[in-house]
């Protein structure tokens, strides 16, 4: 094992001994997790197990009570968005994240806006990019207008939107937490195919799901958690669904 | 595959981009709820015109004098609502801008004649005027900075603070000043550039267009607008994506308070005298102006136009009831309507668009 101020370098992110409390609630409880190079974790879990609250750690929005942090093997403080961002980390979350009053492009590019040096926006710089990357993550049906409020879109589209952002801002680690409760089939399909081909560019990814079957298409690790802890992990060619679900259920 | 989307897009965007210029117009007259506001201001204004031309001894709306006074009356409540409006954006309510405005106006007006900047002294200064302005200026900044603070830091909403902001501005008023008026006649080049004319265009006129103009790029076109936005639209979003909150808001407060004092100093510039409260009621018309220019009252939503437009709006009425002779609670009877009727128009226009 390695010592307390250095993580394995073949891993791009660990968490070792992660406590989060609520006041009295431990949300997690000494959970170790970590995502290597080149791989995509399932992680899986009934309601309330903690996935979102591991997921939320790691993204920074939800600092840890106790516990350790390394990235790239390195002690790392991951207590804001910020230092998350810097970690080269993004997130799709379960809520989408989403502000309904603001057109296309101002969300995909919200907080990260592209300015010239005064702080003014580049409004046509982004909107290039915005469609570009509207048409690489998934197919999204029916969106024509990047200047269109997100407000009136529906579920899936949103979704697609939320997802078209993190793509392109990644550049270590994707965490995608349910991220196909809003799309169709076809839009599934091809948001797990995306998955699978980012790994082969190098960017690794978490997929939070309570869909077993979309878990096993395209994750080579399979982490399942219950009440604020691990409870089983396997890599893909080691377990089955059949096992994978036993997990789920009974514990 | 996937650039075959993103060309779908494009096609759909430049299919946009030909339509002709009166379907563009008609399209954003409907999409935006300021283009609602647009049409009822013309139509106002046409029919108050027409009224004007056709009755011109009975209804003077077109007479120089009206025109001028227009000119002249419409900047205070312009500038204070925009600071309210970006406020209103950022998701944050100011109900202290009133008591403010008069209770910085005093600091200028006493900072100013304290050090002869009054035109009537024998020796009198020219840059005292200006080291009041200078000095409310920093009293009003520092006030939003105070309300945000308390808002923030305990996490309590805005309407509170303010509320309570607003009797403590309101009684601190009275504390330093007492009730009586305060002259304040303010010496060159001040007066005319706060007090001054452009033909029949009043100074104060100008400056409130300057800082439409500033706040328009700011809102529209800087990140920091962007964050605004953000921020009143969806608190948790800005959050999770990196933008920090209470700095927009604080940004946002001190504007505000910057705003309600410029205010003040403008309109005691033009009258030449503080009535310490003269800006009661001043907050809840700015609010209302920018709710019928079409800004959400839950944040996220608005545009400086539409601002500009909703005060537009409230003086035009508010000048023709005048000239009617009507009494003044006409005014306020009709402002009363016209914040329900916006509001209804607005989430009518949103709700067919869904």
């Amino acid at each position: 094992m390695a010592s307390n101020t250095e993580g394995s370098s073949d891993w791009l992110y660990e968490a070792r001994n992660i406590t989060k409390k609520y006041g009295s609630f431990t949300a997690l409880d000494s959970m170790n997790f970590h995502i290597a190079k080149n791989e995509v974790v399932g992680l899986l879990g009934d309601n309330g197990a903690g996935k979102s609250t591991l997921v939320k750690m790691i993204s920074g929005i939800n600092p840890p009570t106790s516990g350790d942090i390394f990235v790239n093997g390195k002690k790392t403080e991951i207590r804001t968005r910020s230092d998350s961002e810097a970690a080269g980390i993004e997130t799709i979350y379960q809520d989408i994240a989403l502000v309904d009053s603001m057109s296309i492009t101002r969300n995909i590019f919200m907080g990260r806006e592209i300015t010239n040096r005064f702080g003014f926006m580049d409004h046509k710089k982004m909107e290039d990019v915005a469609i570009d990357i509207l048409g690489s993550a998934v197919q999204i049906s029916g969106i024509d207008d990047p200047r269109k409020e997100v407000g009136f879109l529906s579920g899936g589209q949103k979704q697609a939107v939320a997802i078209a952002r993190a793509v392109h801002f990644k550049r270590n680690i994707l965490l995608l937490d349910e991220p196909t409760s809003a799309l169709s089939v076809r839009e599934t399909e091809h948001l797990l195919k995306y998955v699978g081909d980012l790994k082969k560019q190098g960017t690794s990814s978490v997929l939070v799901t309570h869909n077993l079957y979309h878990a096993f298409m395209v994750c080579d690790r399979f982490v399942v958690m219950s009440h604020g802890t691990k409870v089983f992990e396997a890599t893909k060619k080691d377990t089955t669904i059949e096992e994978l679900t036993d997990h789920v259920i009974r514990t | 595959m996937s650039s075959g989307q993103s060309d779908h897009i494009r096609k759909a965007v430049a299919e946009r981009n030909k339509r002709p210029l009166a379907n563009k117009f008609m399209d954003w007259i409907r999409d935006n709820p300021e283009g609602g506001i647009f049409i009822m201001f013309i139509a106002a204004q046409a029919a108050a015109i027409i009224f004007g031309l056709l009755f011109p001894d009975q209804f003077r709306y077109l007479a120089p004098a009206n025109i001028t006074v227009v000119l002249k009356s419409i900047a205070p409540l312009g500038i204070m609502a925009l600071g309210v409006g970006i406020l209103m954006i950022a998701g944050e309510f100011d109900l202290s801008v009133g008591a403010l405005y008069s209770f910085t106006a005093i600091v200028c007006a006493t900072v100013s004649n304290n050090l002869l900047g009054d035109v009537g002294e024998a020796e009198a200064s020219a840059v005292a005027p200006f080291i009041g302005m200078a000095v409310a200026l920093g009293v009003g900044t520092l006030a939003g900075i105070v309300h945000a603070f308390v808002t923030l830091r305990f996490n309590i909403p805005s309407f509170i603070t303010t509320l309570g902001a607003m009797l403590i501005w309101k009684g601190g008023t009275l504390l330093y000043h007492g009730a009586r008026a305060l002259r304040f006649k303010p010496t060159e080049p001040f007066a005319t550039m706060f007090g001054g004319e452009v033909g029949v265009v009043h100074a104060s006129m100008i400056w409130f267009l300057i800082f439409c103009v500033i706040f328009y790029y700011l809102l529209h076109h800087h990140k920091l607008g962007n964050h605004f936005y953000a921020v009143g639209g969806n608190r948790n979003a800005a959050v999770a994506i990196g933008i920090d909150p209470a700095r927009t808001k604080y940004i946002a407060f001190a504007i505000a308070g910057f705003m309600a004092t410029l205010s003040g100093i403008v309109a005691a510039t033009r009258v030449g005298s503080i009535q310490p409260g003269g800006g009661l009621g001043m907050e809840l018309q700015s609010i209302a102006a920018c709710v019928i220019g079409g800004l959400a009252l839950n944040g996220g939503r608005g545009s400086i136009l539409g601002i500009l437009f909703g005060t537009a709006l409230v003086f035009t009425i508010q000048d023709v009831l005048l000239l009617l002779q009507a009494p003044a609670f006409y005014f306020e009877m009709f402002v009363g309507t016209m914040i329900v009727i916006a509001v209804i128009m607005n989430t009518a226009v949103r709700r067919a668009k869904a």
